[in-house]
């Protein structure tokens, strides 16, 4: 099935011609146990669209986690709504149906376990779809396999490497196959071959089945995959367009904490060095091409 | 202090249905002051390994020594020993236990037997090196701390103590870029002045090239190879054997080497990588 066909099935199942994902003046405040409070999130507006691939990069403490928290009522507004998919999370009744559409994968991964080994926890959230035992079995073990954790299935998920828990938690996520999946830095401890493999496996996802992906990363090469990029500066979006378009503030990126693209890096100080080089150069075969 | 490693293996759980051997027949030797890069596919056995160094876990087979005395034992000799290896583990959370971000820091210090103004001066000094605001974190209970300032408050508790041996274990997973760099710049100066001993495991070869002069690749819990982080971090079918990529910048040069520069390919970091392309194309009149 092509992106656009999946869009448009997707789009006759759901509930009118709204965004996604719509934040209205979403703000947040976490309430300190001596008084006192953080304002991790001041005043957020953002619409995300259906089948849409976007990054969210940004300094720690920016509120990232606190936003993608917000996308399947973990967490609720200070002040300010969510809607997803037409569905307020504010509402008690809707958080079940939200839940449904948005998968998440958080930061920690064994913040996330829930059962005593690796194929129940990743079989979780497809058994709560109702899928007949064959389709249910059939999505975990190629879950398992896509994230090469297939001779693990029968592992408790505590004894596990670090790396082995992140790809756990990606697997969950896969297998459940939501409308939405939003990923909390959930590379950040896999080697570059797993990376590699989970990158290329949303991409597929929201290509051939309209997935909506929002994936936060302090990797700004993993952000380059992305259609469109966000950046969070302490509480507020600063910046929203794609990756090209975001980088090319070379010198903002750099006042927010934030890096380039190794080869944009790389390009940046040829040309001090008094080479003439096209911009927009996001990947190291782009720039090498570009030399040649 | 020496920290050898013989013959070492290690397996979970053994006699078990879940057994695992995470290593086997590993040999090493650390000297006092040598910076080590740890590098391996993930289940590789590294975090396994810093653990055995830490003397947190019993060889299944083999032995690690710190000055000649077994890491693990029970006695007052291997106790003094463990204590000057700082660990930081891969997941800050195993690792935080205090209620506020001040008396995390200050923990280690106080066990040290400092007195308070030690202690204080300790705290201060490792929440800067690792970016995080005093005033700001003064009354913030860590296991609410964002993912990066966890890891941060993690590191700052491990630094406070000034262990002549550190270990940090994915130190810059979850670090924004510029918390990355500055953190690797502050903990290489304290190693200069120090001459501490710096294990380093990472997947991010960036982190290695920068602070690792050698570096060990475990592959399946055995050493794939322990060399010259500048060798083994531009040795392509190597790396790529093992699941991991050249770095960017290595990536590049032997990119255009292929089409006919003459650049040199070992160059490990972005403005090395940049320097080296910059002289071939003036050195050629910028004809390339
Ligand atoms: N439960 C909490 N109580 C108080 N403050 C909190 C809580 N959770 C997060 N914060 C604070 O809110 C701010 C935003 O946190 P958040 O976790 O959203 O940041 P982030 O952008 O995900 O950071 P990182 O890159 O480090 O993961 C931070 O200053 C953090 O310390
Ligand atoms: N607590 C545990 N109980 C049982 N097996 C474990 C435990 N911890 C790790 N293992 C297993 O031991 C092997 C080595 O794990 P280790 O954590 O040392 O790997 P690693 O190289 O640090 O990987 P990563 O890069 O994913 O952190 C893996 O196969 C893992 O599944
Ligand atoms: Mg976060
Ligand atoms: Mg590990």
């Amino acid at each position: 099935m092509s992106k656009k066909q999946a869009l448009g099935n997707q789009a006759l199942e759901s509930q009118g011609a709204r965004p996604f994902i719509e934040l209205r003046a979403l703000t947040h405040a976490y309430a300190l146990e001596g008084g006192g409070e953080v304002r991790a999130l001041q005043g957020i507006d953002l619409t995300i669209e259906r089948g849409e691939f976007v990054a969210l990069v940004g300094p720690n403490g920016s509120g990232k986690s606190t936003l993608v928290r917000h996308l399947n009522g973990l967490l609720l507004p200070t002040s300010g709504q969510v809607w997803v998919d037409g569905l307020l999370t504010a509402h008690p009744s809707s958080l079940w149906k939200i839940r449904e559409r948005v998968g998440m994968v958080f930061q920690n991964p064994e913040n996330q376990f829930v059962a005593s080994t690796v194929e129940e926890d990743v079989a979780f959230g497809p058994e709560n779809l109702g899928l007949p035992p064959d389709e249910l079995r059939r999505r975990v073990d190629d879950a398992l396999k896509l994230v090469g954790l297939t001779e693990y299935a029968t592992h408790p998920p505590h004894m596990l490497s670090g790396g082995q828990k992140q790809r756990t938690a990606i697997a969950g996520a896969l297998a459940t196959r939501p409308a939405c999946i939003i990923l909390d830095e959930p590379t950040s401890m896999l080697d570059p071959l797993g990376r590699r493999r989970t990158l290329e496996t949303l991409r597929s996802l929201n290509q051939d089945q309209g997935i909506t992906i929002l994936l936060v990363t302090q990797s700004m090469d993993e952000a380059t995959a992305a259609e469109r990029m966000l950046v969070m500066v302490r509480g507020r979006v600063v910046s929203d367009g794609t990756p090209a378009e975001v980088f090319g503030q070379g010198q903002r990126l750099r006042e927010w904490g934030l890096g380039l693209p190794s080869a944009l890096e790389i390009a940046d100080r040829l040309r001090e060095r008094g080479l003439n080089l096209p911009a927009g150069l996001l990947t190291v075969e782009q720039l090498a091409s570009a030399l040649c | 202090m020496l920290i050898s490693v013989e013959g070492l293996g290690y397996t979970y759980a053994p006699s078990t249905p879940l057994a695992r051997t995470a290593l086997r027949g590993v040999d090493l030797e650390i000297r006092q002051g040598e910076r080590v890069g740890i590098l391996g596919p993930t289940g590789s056995g590294k975090s396994t390994l810093a653990q055995l160094i830490a003397g947190l876990l019993r060889p299944t087979s083999g032995h690690v020594l710190l000055d000649g005395v077994a890491a693990h034992a029970r006695t007052a000799d291997a106790r003094l020993r463990r204590l000057k290896v700082g660990m930081a583990f891969q997941y800050p959370e195993h690792q935080i236990f205090e209620q506020t971000v001040p008396r995390e820091v200050a923990f280690g210090p106080r066990n040290l037997g400092l007195n308070d103004a030690e202690v204080e001066a300790r705290v201060a000094w490792a929440l800067d090196i690792v970016g995080l605001d005093p005033v700001e974190m003064a009354d913030r209970v860590p296991l609410t701390l964002s993912g990066g300032e966890m890891r941060r408050l993690a590191l700052a508790g491990i630094l406070a103590m000034r262990p002549p041996v550190l270990i940090l274990d994915e130190p810059t997973a979850n670090l924004d870029p510029r918390g990355r760099q500055e953190l690797l710049t502050r903990v290489l100066t304290w190693q200069a002045e120090t001459e501490l001993t710096l294990i380093v495991i990472s997947h991010n070869l960036d982190d290695l090239a920068r602070l690792a002069e050698r570096v060990v690749l475990l592959v399946a819990g055995q050493v794939a190879a322990d060399g010259p982080a500048r060798e083994v971090l531009s040795d392509r079918p190597l790396l790529e054997d093992a699941s991991f990529d050249v770095p960017p910048p290595v990536a590049l040069l032997q990119a255009l080497r292929q089409s006919g520069w003459a650049v040199a390919t070992n160059r490990l970091l972005a403005e090395e990588a940049a320097t080296e392309i910059a002289q071939v194309w003036s050195s050629t009149g910028g004809m390339v």
